[in-house]
């Protein structure tokens, strides 16, 4: 007795809960005529201001007291009801009334709430939208469906590659601005291995390791007053993700199986010229004995490919069956086509799921293997899902959401000097592919193209390749391994302690082991070496939350009182092999001939948080929310590390007050909100580098350095605050709905990696710095021109448009460099400058007259350039997507478009396919019908326009190609470089067939579904030349995308699904 | 009753975590992976890790033409402007200003001799700096938070602080070796003469612009005991492990890039002089014979890489020996000092040195073997003449410091000897005479940029071609 009065006198401190002498409790669950779950209806006894609200599963549980007993139970859409409280315990309710069911989102901490009571924005999409054409990287399903969310990804040739989603533009000077990823309420890792400069594999963000299959919704959560509750983790935006469950109600199990089988193709290649070879002129070289020969040159500035009669690479190798013949110098139009073959990707799910009256259960095994498009690359993934809750006793319930994801995969290398991605950027336009397949002689001497004969003797002496191996040497004996076993969910506890209050308890976690290893064999470019990363990352989350609901006749009111403590923990090893192995192929540490490097890693970061929100309602049709939340982090200064924030959000559900029939649904809504963010670990101390050792004849030294990175003490947490109001229509019954949001938010005090002038003895300093204003709208129109029973057409078209400034930036300093990229000593630099836009490009561009805006040329008439030059954002003007589905009998079509407007990025490889001479443009015809390859003399020459540095004189001049393409663009000119990255894109189309129940009476399956789908099937438009793919520029970890240095060809696929239910 | 309880661990839990904000200290956020403590001959270590690459260069070597690109030739052809200096400041200068500025251990020998140590190697480094790029920060630079925006000093003022570094450095060596040298193994003695050596050729360096304070630290310098024999040579030692490799074993074994050959400059004068230091410098081609290849060819030009003479083997073995400061460059400078007349003996104690020079220089790069050396000296061009003494003494010190471009084409610069011909076409028909500052400091730093390159010492723009303060017009 005693303990109990304790435990309800710290309730009533907690919550104003009033108890009620003699009562007794009810429980129901609310439906309507057709059987289908009420949500979030309205129960109250009736003569009394003591009610409660159903949850999203249509239950409810309220105290009675009194003679007879009455509850009304109503929902917006649906007439009231009452009901007569018997001697039972439990009822069903069955709302009468033709309206729709009203829908309910998760928020943050996975709280259930009417859509019509948010103050901000949120949007919701339908697992079954996600899973349209199997797309097997969540986040790049998102791409175009939700207002606001911008997804870049990279092509198919990847594997799984990086999806990088922004939510309303860039909100961080770092860049590193990827919104929090909650699955079921734990939040888990997106993070990524690949490297942050395009080079190597891209391994891809891991919130890929969710099966898509299981996802029931996804929610996006845009702005910082609907993710405060998560504090700094999401304030960049949240994605919640909702898995599939299984039903409590009568015992009933269902089982569904789906299968999805398409063929990958590579498209979009860049159109390359057919009429030089290799060379850097145009005359043949000759060996001793006056044979002529090419050599292992990578440019394509040579001879005519006119059938002459040369000694090529192969014939240069003693063991090969052409040693030492002559054979003719022609093209091979499809040399780089020929490298990639047709993959596919297969995937298989099945999922068995079922409950009673006090259980629910589901489990799903996912199953997922591609052939990568070029040679010896793989994925496999294996999912295991398992959501069980169980009522232990009335007022207990105990539930575990568990999931089990393994990856493993053989990927392709991309980025300068990848595999295959070079062969557009230096490569001979008279290589046959199919000759370089066979890539090892007999003898174990690997065949490379990249080398150079001795002259006298016709043989190769020296085999190891200047700059690019045989690409079938870096597929089959150079491989990129990686594999991963994570397993993230939650286990969790509920009490309902009275009707209205309910008290959760959860344990979440995400682990992982992540291993990456790298085979470089003897015979390439590089020394032979074995590296190896095992990485290991544990993230828990200790969760305490109290909810009350009560309604007070027309007022509901609802409070949250939570505690959570984040803890992560990551430690890693890795280790790379020096100067070869002392075996060949023996691809262990152990093989390392010299000191191996090594390194380990570990980082503990924790934050203790406790938060809390209280909403009001006022007839349904008047709310008000406000949310506190203190974190305490352990990555800040001691005297920093405490900080709180607030938000507050209003929405107003007008129609309810107007009798115009054709608005089914009017709302407007208003927030304020700020979401505080910490720093990485260890930034407020400095230390030291660990340096090269020199191993000396008499003695070892171990050297130490000064870190380039000068660290702060004194840095404080940053704020995004975000101003954001919207309105929500829906008119002629729902068939017509607009969702407009206007947002301001300005996120200050970020703490970001300075550059510096190196003079100061560091590259970079830690600090708070900077102001970025987001201002922005969201759009998305929903409607359903047609709707009848043979054809219906749903549509949904969203658009979305944001501005990021750069207001402040340090005293003193008004540029911050996000990224750079170099190629033969010219930068080009990625800048934040104050009273810019986010993200301008800066770097050499033609110098130009300033009366005219004529290119100035030097004596040699070439192209003059600047130094310096603003070329504008890299942030398009506004993205959005646009899906229609149509029903027509009994066929389902879904087309995806998605589009951006504006953007641009810099193209490495149309720069190197000009410089190497193999671009279409280096030998087209000029304005005389002659080759630009020709002489001047001759008539053939570049023309150029432009006026005179020396005499100020108009000048029209040709120009040889090489020198004004190799020489003067393709090194100097930026400008040439940078493309629009508008584009509109067909990302998904699906054409099902739905069986008939009938038509399936002789089988086992209770539904089937078969349907032709195509992801990627077609770029319908692009503002940048053929070739590039302005939707793919994510490569890896880094934080935007404006650099293309060799991205994968585009994959498209097509395939066919088949969804069964039994 | 009993059902009640069951939610009391949860509540309990929760008040737990409620209860649990309290503060973390220092200690949970001070990286784990990273040392705290650093000793000051460790910082000197890892400072001197940075000083093979002074010399092994791509582009050093090109302005003074000891090397031709057989292909890709852009650098030979002074493409790249703007040169980087941050790498300097942040590596090796920050090191040395942190051990200076830090409590040392006696443990690691005397106090005093690791921060002369440090301060030789910074006046070292400042030396290189100041010679490639002008006028650059100084006074203000290596203060961490407290400067971010520093102003570039004059040249002028930078060699004067550098010249009482040197002082303070050789006035404060004591008896005793320090740790951790991977230079002299710690020898005190060899770091004094070191110093005053580098102390004396910077005096020469103001020949053009200012002989009189030339002289005088030049003679300041000679007094307090230079370097007098090649084991007094401050080379960097080479390792054959891949993490102390050779700049050019590295390009010509691990990449494969035959693209350096000796230049045709070079090899023409070495070569009718039956120079034995030639088959150090160069391989012979394919037919047997040393032929140089033409500075700075386009592009477009195709080199059939056999018939050149590419650099020699011995010079791009894995642990190469990369020479920085040498006895023979000592001889040189006391021969010019007196030839013109900053240290006493005229012509006789020019042509002792010079002569001595010569010996010393074969002995560096033939291992010891002057067997070649009578042949050499029976040419008439190379016996020491008054008339032509200061072109003999540069061209041979030219000579010399193969490899060591960038004080190769400081003393090109300031001596005009030899005569060379800039890449043809290129930078507007003339070698460069001073290197870009890095495109960062426009933005960096902004205000101080400016103001360095708007008060050249003799004009110009921010390019190749402007002078430095004591490359007097």
């Amino acid at each position: 007795m005693k303990t109990k009065r304790l435990v309800i006198m710290l309730c009533c401190m907690i919550f104003p809960c009033w108890m009620m002498a003699q009562t007794r409790l009810i429980t129901g669950t609310v439906r309507n005529n057709s059987g289908n779950v009420v949500p979030a209806a309205s129960v109250l006894l009736k003569g009394t201001s003591n009610g409660v609200s159903a949850d999203e599963a249509g239950r409810f549980s309220i105290n009675v007291s009194g003679k007879n007993p009455v509850l009304v139970i109503s929902s917006a859409g649906f007439g009231s009801q009452e009901i007569s409280v018997g001697s039972a315990d439990d009822y069903n309710i069955v709302l009468n009334g033709t309206g729709q069911l009203e829908g309910v989102v998760v928020t943050a901490l996975g709280i259930s709430r009417k859509e019509r009571s948010l103050g901000y924005a949120t949007q919701q999409i339908k697992g079954e939208n996600l899973t349209l054409t199997k797309e097997q990287n969540v986040l790049g399903s998102l791409a175009g469906k939700v207002a606001g969310v911008q997804v870049v990804g990279a092509s198919g040739a990847s594997l799984g590659g990086t999806q990088k989603t922004k939510i309303r533009g860039v909100n961080s000077l770092n860049g590193n601005d990827q919104p929090l990823i909650v699955v079921d309420g734990t939040p888990i890792s997106n993070s990524n291995f690949g490297n942050s400069n395009g080079n190597g594999p891209d391994l891809g963000n891991v919130a890929q390791d969710i099966n898509p299959d299981d996802i029931e919704s996804v929610n996006v959560l845009k702005g910082p007053a609907a993710s405060a509750l998560y504090g700094l983790r999401g304030q960049y935006g949240v994605i919640l993700i909702t898995t599939r469950k299984g039903k409590r109600g009568a015992k009933k199990i269902d089982v569904q199986y789906s299968s999805a089988f398409s063929i990958e193709k590579t498209g979009n290649f860049l159109p390359l010229q057919d009429i030089y070879g290799v060379g850097n002129n145009q005359t043949f070289l000759v060996l001793a004995n006056g044979d002529k020969y090419v050599n292992g040159n990578d440019e394509s500035w040579g001879p005519k490919m006119d059938g002459t009669p040369v000694r090529m690479y192969y014939s240069f190798y003693p063991q090969d069956a052409e040693f030492g013949k002559l054979t003719p110098f022609i093209p091979h139009p499809d040399n780089v086509k020929d490298y990639f073959r047709t993959g596919f990707n297969i995937v298989n799910n099945i999922a068995v799921s079922g409950g009673n009256e006090n259980m629910s259960f589901r489990l799903s095994y996912n199953n997922a293997y591609i052939k990568g498009v070029m040679p010896g690359t793989s994925l496999t993934r294996n999912n295991i899902g398992l959501n069980s809750s169980l009522d232990i006793t009335k007022k207990l319930t105990a539930g575990a959401n568990i999931n089990f994801a393994n990856n493993k995969a053989t990927r392709p290398s991309q980025g300068y000097q990848g595999t295959a991605t070079g062969q557009v950027q230096w490569f001979q336009r008279n290589i046959d592919m199919n000759r370089l397949k066979n890539y090892r002689y007999a003898d174990g001497t690997i065949m490379n193209w990249n080398v150079n004969p001795n002259t006298t003797t016709g043989i190769i002496t020296n085999n190891k390749p200047s700059d690019w191996n045989n690409p079938y040497f870096d597929a089959y004996a150079n491989s990129n391994d990686d594999n991963r076993d994570r397993i993230f969910g939650d286990i969790n506890l509920s009490y309902q302690v009275i009707p209205g209050l309910k008290l959760a308890a959860f344990l979440r976690s995400d682990m992982y082991t992540q291993n990456i290893s790298h085979k470089e064999a003897l015979g390439g470019r590089l020394d032979e070496g074995y590296s190896v990363t095992k990485y290991q990352n544990k993230e828990f989350n200790y969760e305490f939350l109290a909810q009350y609901t009560k309604l007070f006749g027309q007022v509901s009111f609802n409070a949250n009182v939570g505690a959570n403590k984040y803890t992560r923990n990551v430690s890693s090893v890795s280790g790379a092999t020096v100067g070869g192995l002392s075996s060949p192929a023996f691809y262990s540490l152990a093989g390392s001939v010299a000191r191996p490097n090594l390194s380990s890693f570990i980082l503990n970061k924790e934050i203790r948080s406790v938060y809390a929100m209280a909403s009001f309602g006022y007839r349904d049709i008047y709310f008000l929310d406000a949310s506190i939340r203190n974190d305490v982090s352990s990555t800040l200064p001691v005297q920093n590390n405490s900080y709180s924030y607030p938000s507050v959000s209003a929405s107003f559900v007008f129609s309810e007050l107007t009798k115009w029939k054709p608005l089914s649904f009017g709302k407007l809504r208003a927030s304020y909100a700020v979401a505080g963010g910490d720093v990485d670990p260890y930034q407020t101390r400095n230390t030291y580098n660990v340096g090269t050792v020199y191993v000396g004849p008499t003695a070892t030294i171990n050297t130490l350095s000064v870190p380039d990175r000068l660290n702060n003490a004194g840095i404080k947490p940053s704020f995004g605050k975000a101003l954001e109001t919207g309105v929500e229509l829906k008119f002629l019954n729902n068939r017509l709905g607009i969702d407009f949001t206007y947002y301001i938010q300005r996120n200050e005090n970020q703490t970001i990696e300075l550059n510096v002038s190196g003079t100061s003895g560091f590259a970079t300093t830690v600090a708070n710095a900077g102001l970025i204003e987001n201002k922005g709208i969201e759009l998305s129109l929903t409607g359903t021109p047609v709707q009848s029973k043979f054809f219906t057409w749903n549509t949904t078209l969203n658009f979305a448009r944001n501005r990021s400034m750069v207001k402040e930036l340090y005293p003193g300093i008004n540029v911050y460099q996000l990224d750079n990229n170099v190629y033969s000593s010219v930068p080009i630099f990625l800048n934040a400058a104050v009273g810019k836009p986010f993200g301008s490009l800066v770097g050499q561009a033609y110098l130009r007259d300033s009366a005219t805006g004529q290119i100035k040329l030097d004596a040699a008439n070439l192209p003059l350039f600047e130094t310096n030059h603003d070329f504008g954002t890299v942030l398009p003007k506004f993205t959005g997507g646009f899906l229609n589905s149509f029903k027509i009998w009994k066929f389902d079509l879904n087309a995806m478009i998605d589009f951006q407007s504006g953007g641009q990025f810099f193209s490495w490889t149309k720069m190197l396919a000009i410089k190497s001479g193999q671009a279409e443009e280096t030998a087209a015809l000029n304005d005389k019908g002659v080759n630009v390859r020709e002489t001047p003399a001759n008539g053939g020459g570049v023309r150029v326009d432009g006026i005179s540095n020396a005499t100020g004189l108009p000048v029209t001049a040709y120009v040889d190609a090489r020198s004004y393409f190799r020489n003067t663009i393709g090194t100097r000119i930026y400008e040439e470089w940078l493309f629009d990255a508008s584009y509109i894109k067909l990302r998904e189309v699906s054409l099902g067939f739905n069986f008939e129940p009938a038509m399936l009476k002789k089988t086992p399956f209770k539904t089937a579904k078969l349907a032709f789908i195509a992801r990627n099937p077609a770029m319908i438009w692009q503002k940048a030349p053929k070739g590039l793919e302005p939707s793919e520029l994510s490569y890896g970890s880094g934080s935007i995308s404006w650099l293309e240095k060799g991205e994968f060809q585009t994959v498209r696929s097509y395939g066919v699904s088949l969804n069964l239910s039994f | 009753m009993k059902k009640i309880h069951l939610f009391i661990p949860i509540l309990f839990a929760g008040l737990l975590l409620l209860g649990s904000c309290k503060k973390f200290t220092e200690e949970d956020n001070t990286d784990p992976n990273r040392p705290t403590k650093a000793s000051g001959t460790q910082l000197i270590a890892n400072a001197e890790m940075f000083l093979a690459d002074m010399s092994s260069s791509p582009f050093g070597v090109h302005y003074p033409q000891h090397l031709s690109n057989t292909s890709f030739t852009d650098n030979s052809r002074y493409t790249t402007i703007y040169f980087n200096f941050y790498g300097w400041y942040a590596g090796p200068l920050m090191n040395l200003e942190t051990a200076l500025n830090s409590t040392l251990d006696a443990n690691e020998g005397p106090i005093v001799n690791q921060q002369a140590v440090a301060k030789i190697l910074k006046a070292f480094i400042f030396w290189h700096m100041t010679d490639r790029w002008g006028d650059i920060p100084y006074t203000e630079a290596l203060k961490g938070a407290a400067n971010f925006t520093p102003k570039y000093d004059k040249q002028q003022d930078i060699y004067n602080n550098l010249f009482q570094l040197l002082d303070e450095a050789n006035a404060a060596i004591v008896t005793g070796n320090i740790k951790n040298d991977i230079m002299y193994g710690g020898d005190m003695t060899k770091w004094k003469k070191m110093g005053n050596t580098i102390h004396m050729l910077m005096a020469l360096r103001l020949s053009k612009v200012d002989p009189v304070k030339g002289a005088a630290e030049f003679i300041k310098a000679n007094n307090n005991g230079v370097m007098a024999a090649n084991t007094d040579n401050f080379a960097y030692p080479h390792l054959a492990d891949p993490a102390n490799e050779n700049y050019w074993y590295n390009q010509f074994t691990r990449l494969g890039r035959n693209w350096f050959a000796v230049s045709k400059p070079l090899v023409d004068y070495m070569k009718p002089l039956d120079d034995p230091r030639l088959p150090v410098f160069a391989n012979k081609n394919t037919a047997g014979n040393y032929v140089g290849l033409d500075y700075g060819l386009p592009g477009s030009t195709t080199v059939v890489i056999n018939n050149y003479s590419l650099l020699g083997s011995g010079l791009r073995l894995q642990n190469s020996p990369v020479y920085l400061v040498t006895y023979a460059q000592a001889l040189f400078a006391k021969a010019e000092a007196a030839k013109l007349g900053w240290i006493a003996g005229a012509d006789v104690t020019a042509k002792t040195n010079y002569d001595l020079a010569l010996e010393q220089s074969i002995r560096q790069w033939n291992n010891n073997d002057i067997s070649g050396l009578p042949l050499f000296k029976s040419h008439v061009e190379v016996q020491y003449d008054p008339l032509t003494a200061i072109k003999q003494i540069a061209t041979q010190r030219w000579v010399h410091l193969f490899l060591n471009g960038y004080e190769a084409w400081a003393e090109w610069r300031r001596t005009g000897y030899p005569a060379l011909v800039a890449a043809p076409g290129a930078n507007g028909n003339q070698i460069p005479r001073r290197e870009g500052y890095p495109v960062q400091e426009r933005s960096n730093n902004t205000a101080n940029y400016n103001a360095a390159v708007g008060s050249f010492p003799y004009g110009g723009n921010d390019d190749l071609n402007a002078r430095v303060w004591w490359d007097k017009p």
